[in-house]
């Protein structure tokens, strides 16, 4: 089976989806290992868990397991359940029916970003200028920072973490061996952070409008400017060619391929949106993307063909995350409103 | 959907002004409005809730290699989050340090989109210990800069100075900063509705809180190193001119020039034309319509350090038709 986007069908009528009115802001969306279910980290303090298969029945509300917002859900690397991060210090692990365990609380502090690896089983958690990882059961700290940390990511093969903040970039290495941790200067505040899945570059977003990326090998960096509003959505594709990033109106890639991406215009293609992409997400396997707008628009476009299809039209609530199915025939978005959408590609 | 803009309120003061009994006060008493405080210490206040979120004042600076052009990035983070609540607000505090430059707090309202989406910068209102300010007038620039920077003053502790000592502190404030509006307080009681949600960054009621505002065209005080001035005139304005000249100032003088704000009669114009700004930031727009009656005149003022009055004079009456 394949997602085709020159059917017919996606120029006619919206893919069939599950959409759900939470009524609280959703902060994250994941889908878990197995792709059996899909959790959304509301601004009540419940994470929802609904099954990926959008005809199964879903439950109802949930019971609020964080004081405040849930600010950040992802896949638990060793199990079928979640991992999640509230405003009120704590990082629980959530079975796949809900039941919460907490691994460790920071009083005081938000856990806003979260990043968990497949493989190692480790999960790593931003808790004010500090990282968290927790791994084999042990909890470690890495940090403090000269500032709070503002996103995190893991290295491709999970020995590494790079913490993102005022001034650059801090990459640590988090394996038995303790080495002093590298950094990567640059100034301002970066806000958003993402390693490419093959381990080479580290791409930032910047409060400046721009991003900035750093080559690991050479310890050399790159800056490409010119877009109206912060990039805080960045995503590689699967093959670690492209880069996207969110704030333009269409999908925008830069090539990593070759000699890279300096001088040279990033590709940009599909129908423009409603807005500015707040939100954008590489499939897991394929040359696809889907890309979330500050309109409430979704769309899901080809790289190969240069083609866009709407997934949901603009009705005035900014999409704030999106996640991808392990298997890529699924993609779950949540708004600022509070609507929970899993969208079934398979057409 | 448009979201209404939640109103920040900066609150400034020394340490030991009076800060923290009023945060208290605005957590506990009954008043059946919902605020979020953004505290420097924690732990610190009486209350601990939810409603209490811990910052540690991460100023950075921007890209531009500017000194004065500086950001709170953790204000910008926190603010994100609070909107990522079910619960919503009516109305956001942010306590800085007693030591604390009011600019980048202000600044950030200026320069992040999220932030002037949801939010807005209502006033700064700035806690002055009535016994102890002329004190900590010589001890560093920042009791003289919050005073500077405030659009609201609390002189606090009133019942620890006599007559005399207080009208001498309130005489060293007006010297400062003869437009912010103060309320003498003791132990920080005051109605809330007169520190909150007072629209004083708002372009259109930039008349409206400063009843005297196009009254006054005089320099207040030459031998004061931070002080305001005023400069005013009936003649019309030349757009393009004053736009050159208000730039090339702020770049060069922009972090010593704390607030500034103004009307303008543009020549030709059926509506005022009205900005305010931050050190080198600033947000203008046109306001209301002149009616056939009203007096077309323009008025800017200036807070800041080592200002050049006859020099600023001069170079407004360049732009002027
Ligand atoms: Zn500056
Ligand atoms: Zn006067």
């Amino acid at each position: 089976m394949k997602i085709d986007l020159s059917n017919p069908a996606w120029r006619q009528t919206l893919p069939p989806a599950r959409s759900i009115a939470a009524d609280a802001p959703v902060a994250a969306t994941a889908f878990s290992r197995d792709g059996t279910s899909v959790a959304f980290a509301l601004g009540d303090g419940s994470v929802r868990i609904l099954p990926a298969d959008i005809a199964a029945p879903a439950a109802g509300a949930a019971d609020p397991v964080h004081g405040g917002a849930v600010l950040a859900v992802v896949a638990d690397p060793a199990g079928d359940g979640f991992v999640s991060g509230g405003d009120d210090g704590r990082l629980l692990r959530l079975a796949a029916d809900g039941t919460a365990t907490e691994f460790f609380h920071q009083k005081g502090k938000w856990i806003d970003h979260l990043a968990a690896h497949k493989a190692t089983g480790a999960i790593a958690a931003s808790a004010g200028k500090s990282a968290f990882v927790v791994k084999d059961g042990e909890v470690r700290e890495f940090g403090p920072h000269q500032s709070t940390v503002a996103d995190l990511d893991f290295s491709k093969d999970g020995g590494r973490l790079a913490c993102a903040h005022y001034g650059g970039v801090t990459v640590w290495s988090i394996g038995q061996v303790t080495l002093p941790p590298r950094r990567f200067a640059w100034r301002g505040s970066h806000v958003a952070l993402r390693w490419s899945t093959d381990g080479k570059f580290i791409a930032t977003g910047t409060q400046e409008n721009d991003i900035h990326v750093w080559r690991m090998a050479q310890a050399t960096d790159m800056r490409m400017q010119g877009y109206p509003a912060k990039v805080k959505s960045l995503s590689w594709t699967a093959d670690a060619r492209f880069l996207y990033t969110s704030s333009q109106p269409v999908f925008t890639a830069w090539s990593f391929s070759g000699k890279g991406p300096e001088g040279k215009p990033p590709l940009q293609f599909g129908e423009e949106g409603a807005g500015l992409l707040s939100v954008v997400a590489a499939h897991p396997t394929a040359e696809f993307v889907a890309g979330g707008y500050d309109s409430g628009e979704l769309q899901l476009g080809d790289i190969k063909t240069k083609r866009s299809v709407a997934l949901k039209m603009a009705d005035g609530s900014a999409i704030t995350c999106l996640a991808w199915s392990p298997d890529g025939f699924r993609l779950a978005a949540g708004n600022e409103r509070g609507d929970l959408l899993v969208v079934d590609l398979r057409r | 959907m448009a979201q209404a803009q939640v109103p920040v309120t900066v609150l400034t003061g020394y340490l030991g002004a009076g800060k923290t009994t009023l945060l208290n006060r605005i957590l506990s008493e009954q008043h059946g409005k919902k605020y979020a405080v953004i505290v420097n210490e924690f732990g610190e206040l009486g209350v601990d809730n939810d409603l209490v979120v811990n910052a540690d004042e991460e100023v950075f600076e921007m890209n531009n290699g500017c000194i004065c052009c500086t950001v709170r990035g953790d204000l910008i983070r926190i603010i994100e989050g609070l909107m990522k609540r079910k619960d919503k607000f009516d109305g956001i505090l942010v306590e800085t340090t007693g030591l604390a430059d009011p600019g980048p707090v202000a600044q950030t309202f200026f320069t992040d989109d999220d932030v002037k989406a949801r939010t807005r910068l209502d006033a700064i209102v700035t806690v002055v210990d009535a016994k102890h300010f002329l004190g900590q007038l010589g001890q560093g620039s920042e009791a003289e800069e919050q005073v500077a920077f405030a659009d609201v003053i609390l002189l606090n502790k009133t019942d620890l100075v006599s007559p005399e000592e207080l009208a001498k502190v309130e005489g060293k404030i007006t010297a400062i900063n003869p437009y912010a509006r103060i309320h003498k307080t003791q132990k920080s009681q005051i109605e809330l509705a007169a520190i909150l949600d007072k629209g004083a960054f708002d372009l259109n009621r930039i008349l409206e809180f400063e009843p005297d505002f196009l009254e006054h065209g005089h320099d207040h005080n030459h031998e004061e190193e931070v002080k305001s001035l005023s400069i005013t005139s009936d003649r019309s304005v030349d757009p393009e001119k004053f736009q050159k000249w208000m730039g090339a100032l702020l770049q060069l003088r922009g972090a010593d020039i704390f607030r500034s704000k103004g009307i303008l009669a543009i020549d030709g114009a059926p509506r005022r034309y009205v900005y305010q700004g931050v050190h080198m930031m600033m947000d203008s727009d046109w306001g209301s319509p002149w009616n056939a009656n009203d007096k077309r005149a323009s008025k800017l003022v200036f807070i800041g350090r080592n200002l050049d009055g006859d020099n600023l004079k001069r170079g407004f009456e360049d732009c002027l038709k």
